[in-house]
């Protein structure tokens, strides 16, 4: 047997291996990290479209309508249409969903009515009602044809249907009806209705920045609003969910007495770095799962192009730099600490802090070059969550000695706070009873 | 003999607290030490300072002529402060420990497979931690402390919540190691536990060094204030003999312990015993480690400290 010595790096490793390896590689994590969002997203993709589905099992059946004639043309040429709301929806919907061909499929899986139409006599209403109630009928349509004429005493249009009649089916009833009030008054006015709804359908404007350098690029609302917050809320996820382990595990050796036996073996530092280090790797596979997730998504809508390589480039950057500083805290708080609850109240002025970049959210990415978002993005700890909005969010490109700067500030923070942490994880470890509060922590950063 | 641990004036305090004052050991290689105290002494603290967990504020510490921190991994550590990764296998721990003392290899589990056997816990490397009994998780922190051979074993209070079966199991591989040429040094507060098992006594209290030799020397430094007498008849009574201060049970059924006088002459209570009292045998008792300790006690810091720690044994 290989009996080896003053192995500092190695045993760090093995720290850090053993973080990943019971953190990572354990079914509360596959659960929670990866199962949890797959079947998320499969809900979304799969459940929900079948659930909808399911919903539209088509209207078959017939539908006795008492109107005047031209009325009970349009309803029937209506009702033929299929389902009218549907249509309409659609026809709202921006090009890049309905150009897709996973939405076209999902959205051309709604059902096709068949429904006859048959004119009925006024004044048998009572017995067709009953009809209806029987099941012979799907429905009684009664349009007066004071609707039609508008002559300023208008009468209203009555539907009866069977008390077990679903709302999509209803829907499509009211709908072709509505639409074929409208189009029979046009006609009886001697006007084209297919004409007159082309003629007040809105068109669709896009904006097209010009840029200083003389290139037009075309404004995207989602390249613009939903992107850079996916790259922030990565950021946030990755390195907070690992953080959080990081916590929980250096409470729960604190907790679990375990903590002098793996000193009596290792340093402080080589602790430190070793678990650091195994949480980084736990941080990394969650960003690359959600990250790949997110892509997929970009890709699969053809919207790939919305993130150039550099912003990936620099995203990878600012996520380093935002693990370390995450670690470092999550770390000192978890090592000077005895338990999970006395935690909270030396996190609850951090996390108040943290969340500032989500807080003020909505300004910086509406003016990524202003005051407050240029001054967030070079200060510690907000630097990386900051930059990472200002860059994806800007429509002019971020001046390379801003990036430079707030990189470069960001590893001289990410140093000083290793210090820091280092210094009070040194004192934390071995400490019982209460915990301290933040400003003895300071007092251990002088003493340490 | 080749010293094993040296201390030289080595002091620490923790704020307005003085741990240890000014201590100097010399621990020889080899040797079986009993390291006593009562509790709050500075054991914890010198320990804690020979494995570098934490650093003296002045003097010196060595361990195997090098400094604490190289030495790190020749010494196998049972803290008082110990205990498991609850959700981690039994095989797994341990493993993962002798990885961090950096022994590695294919027959490391074989080897642990062996001392599971050896501490009578053969069918539970596959269970969870959490799922052992305290007991038992106490034996697999021992195993952990031992696995990577050490030459030099510190047991911070090894025996503390065994019960007298895992004791002798834990006991009996203590002296396996020691006479493998182990240098045992061993911490407790129940000093016969000591007195038992350990050939040198180092004794501290309130962070200053009080004792320290081989048990037979340590015993013969302090005056026999104790007559063990065995009588004829058990309804005998010595407390009215001359010199005799108290009477107590002894370790037979049939034997008494008599503590005599801070000035009366053990031989001259004894003669005088005999003289009047027919009894089947008669002795001066070697003083405890106990009785010991409370006499120095008494000596240093008086008859009312003397009493708490009194207090403070026989609760132990």
């Amino acid at each position: 047997m290989q009996y080896e010595r003053n192995y500092t790096m190695r045993k760090a490793l093995t720290v850090a291996w053993r973080e990943f390896k019971h953190t990572a590689m354990t079914k509360a994590f596959l659960f929670g990290a990866i199962v949890m969002p797959l079947l998320m997203m499969g809900l979304f993709i799969v459940v929900v479209p079948l659930l909808t589905e399911s919903n539209n099992t088509p209207l078959v059946g017939t539908v006795v309508v008492l109107a005047e004639d031209d009325v009970l043309e349009e309803i029937t040429i209506q009702i033929e249409r299929g389902n009218t709301t549907l249509t309409e929806v659609l026809e709202k919907l921006p090009d890049a969903i309905t150009n897709d061909p996973i939405a076209s499929a999902l959205l051309a899986t709604a059902p096709k009515s068949d429904i006859t139409i048959i004119e009925g006599n006024p004044s048998e209403l009572d017995s067709i009602k009953a009809q209806v109630r029987d099941g012979i009928y799907k429905g009684v349509i009664v349009v007066p044809d004071s609707t039609v004429t508008q002559n300023g005493n208008e009468d209203k249009i009555e539907i009866f249907i069977p008390s077990s009649f679903s709302p999509n089916h209803t829907d499509i009833l009211t709908s072709a009806t509505s639409r074929a009030v409208v189009d029979a008054r046009l006609k009886r006015l001697s006007h084209n209705p297919a004409a007159i709804r082309d003629l007040i359908r809105r068109p669709r404007a896009t904006a097209t920045r010009l840029s200083n350098d003389g290139a037009e690029i075309q404004d995207n609302e989602i390249a613009r609003r939903i992107i850079p917050m996916a790259f922030m809320m990565l950021l946030w996820i990755a390195t907070f969910t690992s953080g959080q382990y990081l916590l929980t595990t250096t409470i729960e050796e604190k907790s679990n007495k375990v903590m002098e036996v793996l000193l009596s073996a290792v340093s402080p530092m080589q602790l430190l770095g070793g678990k650091i280090l195994g949480q980084a790797g736990v941080s990394a596979v969650i960003l690359l799962m959600y990250g790949s997730a997110v892509m997929a998504g970009l890709l699969a809508f053809a919207l790939g192009d919305l993130v150039p390589v550099l912003h990936l480039v620099l995203f990878a950057i600012y996520f380093v730099i935002a693990y370390f500083m995450i670690a470092t805290i999550m770390a000192a708080v978890g090592s000077a600490v005895n338990e999970l609850r006395d935690a909270q109240s030396l996190m609850g002025p951090i996390m108040l802090v943290m969340v500032i970049p989500m807080i003020i959210w909505p300004v910086l990415s509406e003016h990524p070059n202003g005051m407050l978002a240029t001054i967030t993005s070079f200060t510690p700890p907000l630097l990386p969550f900051v930059m990472i909005l200002r860059v994806t969010a800007s429509t002019e490109p971020i001046a390379i000695w801003q990036i430079v700067l707030s990189i470069g500030v960001g590893i001289v923070s990410v140093v000083a706070m290793i210090w820091m942490c280092a210094r009070i994880f040194r004192i934390g470890v071995l400490m019982q009873g209460k915990p301290p509060s933040i400003l003895q922590l300071a007092k251990w950063i002088r003493q340490g | 003999m080749s010293i094993a641990i040296d201390l030289t004036n080595v002091s620490k305090a923790f704020g307005e607290t003085r741990a240890v004052n000014d201590l100097n050991l010399q621990i020889p290689e080899g040797s079986m030490c009993g390291f006593l105290g009562p509790n709050g002494a500075g054991k914890s603290t010198t320990i804690r300072m020979i494995m570098s967990i934490i650093h003296a504020d002045q003097g010196d510490i060595q361990v195997f002529g090098a400094t604490a921190l190289a030495s790190k991994d020749r010494i196998g550590y049972l803290p008082e402060e110990r205990g498991v990764y609850r959700k981690m296998k039994v095989l797994q721990f341990v493993e993962y420990i002798a990885n961090l003392k950096g022994m590695h290899g294919a027959s490391l589990r074989k080897t642990i497979r062996t001392w599971l056997e050896r501490i009578e816990l053969p069918e539970v490397e596959n269970k969870k931690c959490e799922e052992l009994s305290k007991g038992m998780q106490q034996k697999v922190q021992f195993l952990a402390a031992i696995i990577h051979d050490p030459e030099l074993i510190i047991l911070d209070e090894p025996f503390s919540g065994l019960d007298p079966m895992n004791a002798q199991v834990i006991g009996s591989i203590i002296h396996d190691l020691h006479a493998e040429g182990k240098t045992i040094l061993f911490s407790t507060h129940v000093l016969h536990q000591a007195e038992q098992i350990c050939d040198r006594i180092i004794m501290i209290d309130q962070g200053y060094k009080v004792l320290d030799g081989s048990l037979a020397s340590i015993q013969a430094q302090f005056d026999p204030k104790v007559l063990t007498i065995e009588p004829v008849d058990s309804s005998a009574n010595f407390t009215s003999l001359p010199g005799v201060e108290s009477v107590s049970a002894g370790k037979t059924n049939t034997s008494f312990n008599l503590r005599i006088t801070d000035n009366a002459d053990p031989t001259a209570v004894l003669q005088e015993i005999v003289a009047k009292v027919p009894v089947l045998s008669a002795r001066v008792a070697k003083p405890s480690l106990d009785e010991i300790f409370i006499e120095q006690v008494v000596r240093s810091r008086g008859t009312e400290a003397a009493d708490a720690v009194r207090t403070e044994l026989h609760h132990a």
